[in-house]
């Protein structure tokens, strides 16, 4: 029983020894050099700040996680649907390709405020800035899963006149579902920072905004803990997804 | 073979004028609003003599926040990928830290680095994370990709850790350190813009965010333009050079 929390323990340490490392040298900095607390408060104090009022923080994380949940969802249906379609017609997805590797290698980010300007300061935009940046990773990942077939299934489906119909559900669709999820776990980290980034910029609601209105009101202690919840949020995102990975790998093969 | 080559070349080609026309006939019959200019007025915009001093002033400073950005993200990547493959009991830790730096938001960064930098190094810095985060994550992979027979081979000849992992591990991480190359560079200038947006002095992002704030569209598309232009071309040249690493170490 000992061993095993022992072991435990050891197990944590050896994966968080660094991390301890970097928060007890900024506590340690922080006392020792008498940093006032709107420069930069201490971890112990941001952790205070959260403990006192944690339910301050509730509903706006709760509404950024709903809004990157939407988002990545629609920006995976689209960018799934339109693989879909360019895999079914040799001339869209010579049209589309292109387009997909273009919007994955510039820095999609920066169409946020043009969004913004476009379709106006509310939530919408936040969920369709989501589900863009979502959209090209969903788009490129699936449509590599819909050509990667394993060796020689294609071939034993012509062989046995599959018709393209039946090819297309019972064997390029399921390949395709490895990537798909591949996909998921890369963007849900990314479609909360991003949530997170549209909020700070449009001032709306959710953690984004909890953020700049404590950030413009010097109370930094907030405002980092907002952006701890946002990191904590960030990786819950990731960790559900790797999950799912797991859950579906586990049925698929 | 080269004809369903050149077919798909140019079906991608036509694919790209489409979109552009698509953009420019939005644009002219104003079917999203006055925020949608057509690509012509962008362009034009952008080519008036007049405002080239302001375009060039911005992108020198953030294509200067990039590059500094880039390397030495690039770098301490590196670096810290190859500390964590010598030093095995080290690796989980950092692999964690560097996790967790990772997902913190850039817009929680950026404040904290102002205050205890300055507004100028905060972009680079941003920048210098996320390029950083993507050559570790690909060099420590890259590192453990090395043969069997190769690694009893060196150890046979007696070539010791230092040597091994220089000689041995480090040529075959050369793909994968291509690969990240080129992913990192659209994260390089996401950071610099990030950066850019909590108050530096110049700048493309700082003239993205004071456009957006002030409604002057022709100056928010043609600074959007010249940043995805810039990062496409990059990301190109990179492409081009992952390429040929990789058929020269097949």
């Amino acid at each position: 029983m000992t061993s095993t929390a022992l072991n435990s323990v050891s197990h944590v340490a050896r994966r968080y020894w660094a991390v301890a490392l970097v928060v007890a040298g900024w506590q340690i900095w922080v006392s020792a050099a008498g940093l006032s607390s709107i420069v930069l408060p201490g971890p112990l104090a941001v952790l205070r700040d959260f403990v006192g009022d944690p339910l301050s923080y509730a509903a706006p994380a709760g509404r950024t996680f709903i809004v990157a949940i939407v988002g990545l969802l629609l920006g995976f249906t689209l960018g799934g649907a339109l693989a879909v379609l360019s895999w079914s017609s040799r001339l869209l997805n010579g049209l589309l390709t292109p387009l997909g590797l273009i919007f994955t290698s510039i820095p999609v980010v920066t169409l946020i405020p043009i969004i913004a300007r476009l379709l106006g300061y509310d939530v919408r935009t936040v969920i369709a800035i989501v589900a863009l940046i979502c959209f090209f990773p969903a788009f490129v990942y699936v449509g590599a899963g819909l050509r990667a077939l394993p060796p020689g299934s294609d071939d034993l489906f012509r062989v046995f006149g599959g018709s393209r119909r039946q090819r297309f559900l019972r064997l390029v669709l399921p390949s395709s579902v490895p990537n798909l999820m591949l996909a998921f776990r890369l963007t849900a980290p990314e479609a909360v920072l991003a949530a997170v980034v549209a909020e700070f910029l449009m001032g709306t609601d959710g953690l984004g905004y909890m953020f700049r209105k404590a950030a413009g009101e010097f109370d930094t202690e907030r405002a980092l803990a907002t952006s701890l919840i946002a990191t904590i949020t960030s990786v819950a995102c990731f960790g559900l997804a790797l999950a799912a990975e797991r859950r579906v790998l586990r049925r698929w093969t | 073979m080269t004809s369903a080559r050149s077919q798909s070349l140019m079906l991608g080609l036509i694919g790209v004028l489409v979109f552009l026309a698509t953009w420019e006939v939005i644009g002219t019959y104003r079917l999203a609003g006055l925020t949608w200019p057509p690509l012509s007025t962008v362009l034009a915009f952008l080519s008036t003599p007049a405002k080239l001093p302001l375009f060039g002033r911005a992108a020198a400073a953030t294509f200067t926040s990039v590059g500094i950005g880039y390397l030495c993200g690039g770098f301490g990547g590196l670096v810290l990928a190859l500390v964590s493959h010598l030093i095995a009991p080290v690796r989980p830790g950092l692999d964690r830290l560097i996790a967790v730096i990772h997902a913190v938001p850039s817009i929680a960064l950026a404040p904290l680095l102002i205050v205890l930098a300055s507004a100028d190094v905060t972009p680079p810095i941003i920048s210098g994370l996320g390029v950083g985060y993507i050559f570790y994550v690909a060099a420590t992979s890259g590192l453990a990709t090395a043969g069997a027979s190769h690694r009893d081979l060196f150890a046979v000849l007696g070539a010791g850790r230092l040597s091994t992992a220089l000689r041995l591990d480090l040529p075959s991480a050369l793909p994968a350190i291509a690969s990240a190359m080129k992913l990192s560079v659209p994260i390089a200038f996401i950071g610099a813009i990030i950066g850019e947006w909590f108050g530096a002095s110049r700048g493309l992002g700082l003239l993205i965010v004071s456009a957006m704030q002030n409604f002057q569209i022709p100056l928010l598309w043609s600074a959007v333009l010249i940043t995805a232009v810039a990062s496409l071309s990059m990301f190109a040249l990179f492409s081009l050079l992952e390429r040929l690493v990789q058929e020269r170490m097949r």
